[in-house]
C-alpha cells in the first residue's frame, strides 16, 4: 500500500502528512489526537499547545528526537478513527491526547487493535473500567473522582449543609456525576431534596434555579461541565442565591473558568478541579515556567492536560529504553513521576493516574494576590474506584 | 443534466466512469482509508441526490437512517456474530424499513412542512440512541465491532485494500440501482410528480404511495451507507445519527448536483477532501464550506456535477460546430 502510494499518489501523501513521511530511524513519531478546528477548536488548540510544549520542552524519549504530529480529528469521531488508521497505517506506534469521550474510546481500541500505545485525558469513567485495555491510559480523574474529592471534604468543612440540590445536564457525564452524588450524599447521611434536569441545548436556566430555591437547599450542586456550567452558575447567582445557599461546582476546569465567571461570581464558590496552577510541586513548576515563557500566563487546565498526557508518553519511553510498545506499556505500569499535581502514579491495574482532585473555594477580589488568583485550595484528594469496582478487566 | 436526461444515455458509458474513478481514488488521494470515506459518504448523499432529483423532497432525514443502518449493522457484528454482508443488509433493509414507516406520516405534508418533519424525526432518532444506551453505547458509542468475512466465513477483510474493494463494489451496486429505478416506469412517475404533484395525481397515481416508496428507498441507500461506515470504521460513533450529519449529506448532495447519480460522488469527494485540505488551513474551516455552498447555489444550481456536464456539452457542441 505505501509502495503504491508512493509510485502514484506521493505528492498529495506528502502534502498530508509531510512530518510522517520524514520519519527516520534516530526520531521516534509521535501523535496527538485533537479537535483543532470544528466545534470543540477552542479546546483541542490548548490541548495541543500543552502537548506541543511538553514534546519541545524534554526533547527526546528514549534517547530518540521526538517528532510530533498532529492529528485534527475535526470533533469527529470518525474522522478521528480514520486519522488514527492512517498514521498507524506509516508506522506511527505512540499516540497522545483527546477529551472527548466518544472520540477516546474508539481510537483507544484502534490502537490497541494495531499494537500501539495510548496516553488520553478522557471524562468517561468506561476509559478505565469496562472499557479499559493494556494499550491505553489516562491522565484526569473522572466523575467518580471528581465527586468524592470535592464532596466529602466539603461536607466535613459544613457540616450543617444537609439539604441539596442538583441541576444536571441530562447526559452521560451529567448523569454519571448525578449518581455518584447520590451516592455521596446516602453514605454521609445528607438528602437530596431535588434535582432539575435540562438539555444540551438550552441556555436559559431561570426556571430550573427558581425550582431549587423552592426547595430550599442548604446546597445548589451543578452536575456538568464547559459553558453550561458557567451560564448555570452565573444565573444562579444573580439570582441572590450565593446569600443562604452554598453552591458546589464539582466538575470544573478552573483558571479558564474563573476567568470567564470573574471573582465576584467566583466569590464563595465551591469547585472541584484536576488541576490548579497554585499547587506548589517540582512538576508543576517545571510546567508553569514553560507556559510562562510561551504565553507570559498562568497555566489553565488544557494546557496542563495536553502538557501531562506528553509528560507520561516521555516517562515511560525514558523508563523503558526503547520506543517498543509492550516494553513501554510494561514501563509506564506503575510508574512514579513528578507531574502537574504532584506525585503522580501509573496505577497497573486500569493505567489510571493516580493524581490530586482539588476542592476549592473563590476568593473575593480584595483576597486576590494576582489577577489569577481566583481560589484557595482547600483539599487536594485521591479518590479512585478500585480497578474491580470500576470493572476493568484488562485485555 | 437530470436523472431524466441522463437516464436516456446507454447505462455502460457512466458506469464505466465511476469503475474507473473507483478503482482510481485510492491510487490518487493521500490513503485508502480517505477513500474509504469518500466511498461511504457517496452512498450517503446518493439517498439524498435520489429523494431531492427524483422526486423533489428534500429530507433532512437522512443521517437518521444513516445512523439506523449503521447501529444495526454494528449491534448484529459485535453481539450476534453475524457476517458482514448479512450486517449490511439487515441495517439497511431496518433502516428502509423505518423510512417507509417515518414516510407514512411525513410525506403528507409538502414543501417546508415535510422539511420540519424529517428534522423532527432526525432529533427523535439522536434522543432514542442516547435513551437506547445499553444497545448504542449512548454518548461514547458502539466500540469494538468487528469486520469477520463476508459471509459464512468466505472473504476476510484482511486489511484497508480489501475493506476498499467491498466498499466500492457497493457504491457501485448502489450507483447502479438508482440508474435502474431512474430508468424504470416507477421512477417515469416519481419524475412526474416531481415536476406536476396535482397533474399526476389527476393521472391516477397515487401520491403519497410513490413518495413512500420512494423515501423507503432513500432509507434503504442511507441505512446501506450507515452499514458501510461501521465496517470501514470498526465503530458507530453517536454522531452517525445526529441532526448534523443529515445536514452534512444534504450539503453533499447540493454540492455534487441533484440532477444525476454520479453527482454523489463529486459532493462527497470534494467535501471530504476539501475538509481535509481546508482544516489544515483554518480551524473555521466549516465557514468556508458555507462559502461554498452559498456560492453553488447563485452560480452553479446544477452543482459540480451540472458544471461539468454543462461544460461537457459546450465542448460537444463546439466540436460539431
Amino acid at each position: 500500500m505505501l509502495q503504491r502510494r508512493t509510485l502514484f499518489g506521493a505528492g498529495a501523501g506528502l502534502l498530508a502528512a509531510p512530518s510522517l513521511a520524514r520519519a527516520q530511524g534516530d526520531q521516534i513519531q509521535i501523535a496527538g489526537v485533537y479537535s483543532l478546528s470544528g466545534t470543540f477548536a477552542n479546546v483541542g488548540d490548548l490541548l495541543n499547545k500543552g502537548t506541543q510544549w511538553a514534546f519541545e520542552h524534554y526533547g527526546t524519549g528514549a534517547g530518540k528526537r521526538i517528532n510530533y504530529t498532529l492529528l485534527d480529528d475535526q470533533g469527529d469521531p470518525g474522522r478521528a478513527v480514520r486519522r488514527v488508521q492512517e498514521a498507524m497505517g506509516q508506522g506511527v506506534k505512540h499516540i497522545v491526547g483527546c477529551t472527548l469521550s466518544s472520540i477516546a474510546l474508539p481510537v483507544a481500541k484502534e490502537v490497541h487493535a494495531r499494537g500501539g500505545v495510548y496516553i488520553h485525558m478522557a471524562g468517561a469513567d468506561e476509559a478505565t473500567g469496562s472499557e479499559c485495555n493494556r494499550a491505553s491510559f489516562r491522565w484526569p480523574g473522572a466523575s467518580y473522582t471528581a465527586v468524592n474529592a470535592t464532596l466529602r471534604p466539603f461536607i466535613e468543612r459544613n457540616p450543617n449543609a444537609k439539604r441539596w440540590y442538583t441541576i444536571t445536564g441530562q447526559y452521560v457525564f451529567g448523569d454519571s456525576l448525578l449518581s455518584n452524588l447520590k451516592t455521596v450524599l446516602q453514605e454521609t447521611g445528607r438528602q437530596h431534596v431535588g434535582n432539575s434536569y435540562h438539555a444540551l441545548s438550552e441556555r436559559e436556566y431561570s426556571g430550573y434555579i427558581t425550582a431549587a430555591i423552592a426547595a430550599q437547599p442548604d446546597v445548589l450542586a451543578v452536575c456538568n461541565f464547559g459553558n453550561q456550567t458557567l451560564d448555570v452558575v452565573r444565573q444562579a447567582v444573580s439570582f441572590g442565591m450565593k446569600r443562604n445557599v452554598k453552591i458546589v461546582v464539582p466538575w470544573s476546569t478552573g483558571l479558564d473558568q474563573f476567568q470567564a465567571w470573574g471573582p465576584d461570581i467566583c466569590e464563595g464558590v465551591y469547585f472541584g478541579a484536576n488541576y490548579w496552577h497554585g499547587v506548589d510541586a517540582p512538576g508543576n513548576r517545571v510546567l508553569q515556567e514553560v507556559v510562562r515563557a510561551k504565553t507570559n500566563a498562568q497555566t489553565n487546565y488544557l494546557q496542563a492536560c495536553g502538557w501531562a498526557v506528553a509528560q507520561m508518553m516521555v516517562e515511560g519511553l525514558n523508563k523503558a529504553g526503547t520506543a517498543d510498545v509492550p516494553a513501554v506499556i510494561g514501563a509506564l505500569e506503575g510508574l512514579s513521576y513528578q507531574g502537574p499535581t504532584g506525585t503522580e502514579v501509573i496505577r497497573a491495574g486500569d493505567h489510571q493516574v493516580i493524581k490530586d482532585y482539588y476542592l476549592m473555594l473563590g476568593k473575593a477580589r480584595s483576597a486576590m494576590r494576582d489577577p489569577a488568583d481566583f481560589a484557595e485550595v482547600l483539599a487536594g484528594t485521591k479518590a479512585f474506584q478500585t480497578p474491580e469496582q470500576a470493572g476493568c478487566r484488562m485485555s | 443534466m437530470s436523472v431524466e436526461t441522463e437516464g436516456v444515455r446507454p447505462l455502460g458509458i457512466g458506469a464505466i466512469g465511476v469503475v474507473i474513478a473507483l478503482v482510481a481514488l485510492p491510487v490518487i488521494l493521500p490513503s485508502v482509508t480517505l477513500a474509504s470515506e469518500v466511498v461511504v459518504f457517496s452512498v450517503a448523499a446518493l439517498s439524498c441526490i435520489f429523494l431531492l432529483g427524483q422526486v423533489g423532497l428534500l429530507s433532512f432525514g437522512q443521517g437518521l437512517f444513516f445512523g439506523i443502518g449503521a447501529y444495526v449493522s454494528a449491534v448484529l457484528l459485535k453481539e450476534h456474530g453475524v457476517g458482514t454482508l448479512p450486517a449490511i443488509a439487515a441495517g439497511s433493509v431496518v433502516a428502509c424499513l423505518g423510512a417507509a414507516l417515518l414516510g407514512l406520516l411525513a410525506v403528507r405534508r409538502q414543501g417546508v412542512y415535510f422539511v420540519m418533519l424529517t428534522l423532527a424525526f432526525a432529533q427523535m432518532g439522536y434522543f432514542a440512541m442516547l435513551a437506547l444506551r445499553d444497545v448504542t453505547g449512548g454518548e461514547n458509542g458502539l466500540t469494538g465491532v468487528p469486520r469477520p468475512p463476508l459471509i459464512a466465513g468466505f472473504g476476510a477483510l484482511a486489511n484497508s485494500g480489501a475493506v476498499y474493494a467491498l466498499l466500492a463494489t457497493l457504491a457501485f451496486l448502489a450507483y447502479l440501482f438508482v440508474r435502474r429505478v431512474a430508468d424504470s416506469p416507477f421512477g417515469s412517475v416519481l419524475r412526474a410528480i416531481r415536476q406536476n404533484e396535482a397533474r399526476a395525481e389527476a393521472l391516477g397515481y397515487d401520491i403519497r404511495r410513490f413518495k413512500t416508496a420512494a423515501f423507503a428507498l432513500a432509507g434503504l441507500l442511507a441505512g446501506l451507507a450507515g452499514g458501510m461506515h461501521t465496517i470501514f470504521l470498526g465503530f458507530a460513533p453517536p454522531n452517525v445519527i445526529e441532526l448534523e450529519m443529515s445536514e452534512r449529506l444534504v450539503i453533499m448532495a447540493i454540492i455534487g448536483g441533484t440532477g444525476a447519480p454520479v453527482a454523489a460522488f463529486f459532493g462527497a469527494g470534494f467535501y471530504i477532501v476539501m475538509a481535509d485540505v481546508l482544516s489544515a488551513l483554518w480551524p473555521r474551516w466549516l465557514m468556508l464550506i458555507g462559502f461554498l455552498l452559498i456560492a453553488i447555489v447563485l452560480f452553479l444550481r446544477g452543482g459540480l456535477w451540472g458544471g461539468i456536464a454543462a461544460a461537457l456539452r459546450w465542448a460537444r457542441d463546439r466540436r460539431h460546430g
